[in-house]
């Protein structure tokens, strides 16, 4: 059975102003299984976020190809949207809707047949502990309850591929903690999880496999113990460093 | 800021999906009735502010004339005629009139009647020539300040008692030589009004409702425009909204829906609300005057009113959305539609051109021809061709705008927010790439 998320050779450049020809991601490939967590770990600019906004169709791949469960992304982006859910750090919530009727939009544009939207949100509901709140509007919700709508949101039609998007960004070490739990949970339901980041210890925890990116390429990707073994050093920390270092040294020889 | 290199393969997103459009119209509404901006600007202000504005300025108007009425005239006197006592006791019984005995020399009187301390003097003189033969008669000159209002009411007075007199005065001597009235007195001037007062009033509204509703449409719109594209971008649902499966038609639809929505909305609620205002705010106004209006719209106008509501909303809604495309945030949304606001408003301007009526030609220029099709169905003078033409042209503007909405939007940098630029710096780039390309 073929992996539900395949990237291969996928490349985006851009035209920027003042730097010209910019390759944000070079061709890159990869490949996501069902119940596992794939993080892109990488430095700010590295091209994780360009990487996952194609596989999330917002942006349009330049070169490569993408599929996600078997849906092309440049020629079927409705179906791929349709089964993956998008969360990141600059996606936020209306703020003039209450977290129930945030559920229910996203549950009703995501496909979700009209019968089973009330009960698929009041599970929604009660599973994320929102239940207190749900009728609040989201501007009124503190920092946390806005967290667990969003993910509530993000799930709202029960995708089976999830991206997460350095979710992390901005919260406190309680809420970045909650977080973490969540994706975990959703990894053991079985879903397939793409998670980037650039904070070590996140990764360390959660990836099953990582893929430690920079400067648009992928340098290293497998499981951490894998990694440690191939580069005998223990902490991600360290094994990032290794390989940033040496690509950049090969890149200037 | 990033832009692609080149124009990416294009990626396949189907048509429009009503469902979705449905469900993004919905969500549109719900969010807009609970802005206050929105709310105030679309829904408040055109229920309120016309009505309010024009109450507050008739009364202001009556206010300040009854003011006028009230206050008495300064008036200096040079020379009383001697041979007329009865005009001088005329004038000076009058309620309204003060003769200032202390102003005396003609420039005396001139400096005061600038300095406002005096309205007026009069002069009265023996006349030159011919007139001057006649026994007892005399010319008289006011001299008054055109540009103080209290000046203007001074002169009207002493004119109206001097006219008054002379009348009298004609009369007493003429029948004195045995000479009735109705003798020299040979032609008489009389007025007779065809128009009822149902025609009247509709010639009213038809002037003033076509300019308050496009003004209204606009203004409904606006907000709306800038928070469907700006408001989502600077509020970070942008990319929540394009990471959904609805398609781009769909999300182009669904706003362009809700913000014509508003525009329609805006326009039809002014126009009610001024119907229900404007019969105890200018009814007294013209009754005044001598004249008693209706304000009722024709029953056959109510059609061509909810069709040019439509029209122009949807007009409105498709330019504003189609410069608001490339606003980042709010304030830039609001820069980027302004001069598109200024511009459908100039053809108000076309409503003031006394007599003029739409034309085939006429009802070829997008809004020019609604506002008029507008007034002719109000004074229920409409021509089905015009009318037809009108219908054509601005389904065929609205297609024409959205089909340059629906080009912009292939641009990736565009829908994802990162071209820095409007809608005539994309044109320009594209069009300058294309030239090099052929």
């Amino acid at each position: 059975m073929n992996p539900p998320v395949i990237v291969n050779q996928l490349t985006k450049t851009f035209y920027d102003d003042s730097r010209g020809e910019v390759v944000a991601v070079n061709q890159i490939s990869f490949a996501c299984q069902a119940g596992q967590i794939f993080g892109l770990l990488g430095a700010n600019g590295a091209g994780k976020t360009t990487t996952l906004r194609m596989l999330a169709t917002i942006l349009k791949p330049t070169g490569g190809t993408a599929t996600l469960m078997g849906f092309d992304v440049s020629h079927q982006p409705e179906e791929v949207r349709r089964h993956l859910g998008f969360s990141s750090a600059t996606t936020a919530l209306y703020p003039r809707l209450t977290a129930r009727e945030t559920l229910e939009f996203f549950a009703r544009i995501n496909g979700c047949p009209p019968a089973t939207v009330n009960e698929r949100v009041n599970a929604l509901i009660s599973r994320f502990g929102i239940r207190d709140y749900a009728d609040a509007r989201v501007d009124r919700l503190s920092q946390g309850m806005k967290q667990k709508v969003a993910i509530a949101r993000t799930v709202a039609h029960d995708p089976p591929v999830l991206i997460f998007d350095e979710p992390t960004v901005g919260l406190d070490v309680l809420n970045a903690l909650e977080m973490q739990k969540v994706i975990a949970g959703f990894r053991d339901e079985g879903k397939t999880i793409l998670f980037s980041t650039h904070i070590m210890s996140e990764a360390e925890k959660l990836c099953d496999r990582i893929a430690i990116v920079d400067q648009g390429r992928i340098h290293a990707c497998d499981t951490l113990a894998n990694l440690r073994l191939a580069t005998g050093l223990r902490y991600l920390e360290d094994i990032f460093v290794h390989y940033i270092e040496r690509a950049r040294t090969t890149e200037t020889r | 800021m990033n832009r692609p290199v080149a124009s990416p393969p294009a990626q396949r997103e189907s048509g429009l999906n009503w469902r979705q459009v449905g469900i993004l119209y919905r969500r549109e509404f719900r969010a807009a009735l609970r802005e206050k901006t929105i709310l105030f600007n679309s829904i408040l202000i055109p229920i309120f502010l016309y009505p309010f504005l024009l109450w507050a300025a008739f009364t202001g108007m009556m206010f300040v004339m009854g003011q006028t009425e009230t206050l008495a005239s300064r008036v200096a006197v040079g020379q009383w005629p001697e041979q007329h006592p009865r005009l001088r006791h005329q004038i000076e019984r009058h309620k309204q009139i003060e003769i200032a005995r202390a102003v005396v020399g003609e420039a005396d009187a001139s400096e005061a009647i600038r300095r406002g301390e005096l309205d007026a003097r009069i002069d009265f003189r023996h006349p030159d020539g011919k007139a001057g033969e006649m026994p007892g008669n005399f010319a008289a000159s006011i001299t008054f300040d055109q540009s103080k209002d209290r000046s203007v009411a001074a002169r009207e007075r002493i004119q109206e008692i001097i006219e008054d007199y002379r009348t009298t005065w004609v009369e007493r001597e003429t029948m004195a030589r045995g000479i009735h009235p109705a003798r020299w007195q040979t032609f008489t001037l009389d007025f007779q009004n065809l128009a009822s007062e149902s025609e009247m009033g509709a010639f009213v509204l038809g002037l003033m409702l076509p300019i308050i509703f496009v003004v209204m449409v606009a203004v409904g719109c606006f907000y709306p425009a800038v928070d469907a594209v700006a408001g989502e971008r600077e509020r970070g649902t942008w990319e929540t909204l394009m990471s959904t499966s609805a398609t781009r038609p769909s999300v182009v639809a669904g706003k362009y829906l809700y913000v014509a929505t508003m525009g329609g909305l805006a326009g039809a609620l002014n126009v009610v609300a001024v119907l229900l205002t404007v019969k105890p705010v200018f009814a007294p106004l013209f009754e005044e005057a001598g004249r008693s209006l209706k304000f009722s719209l024709p029953l056959s106008s109510v059609p061509i009113l909810m069709l040019a509501a439509v029209l122009l909303a949807g007009f409105v809604a498709a330019g504003m959305m189609l410069f608001a495309t490339f606003a980042r945030t709010f304030k830039e949304g609001q820069s980027m539609i302004t001069p598109f606001y200024m511009l459908i408003l100039l053809p108000v301007v076309f409503l003031q051109v006394p007599g003029l009526k739409l034309t085939a030609a006429l009802a070829l220029i997008p809004v020019v021809n609604i506002t008029l099709m507008l007034r002719e169905s109000i004074s229920g003078d409409l021509q089905w061709l015009p009318m037809l033409v009108t219908l054509i042209a601005s389904a065929g503007a609205i297609l024409l705008i959205l089909r340059l909405a629906a080009f912009v939007l292939k641009f990736e940098d565009v829908v994802s927010g990162t071209f820095q630029g409007s809608l005539f710096k994309l044109l320009r780039l594209r069009l300058r790439k294309t030239s090099r390309g052929t």
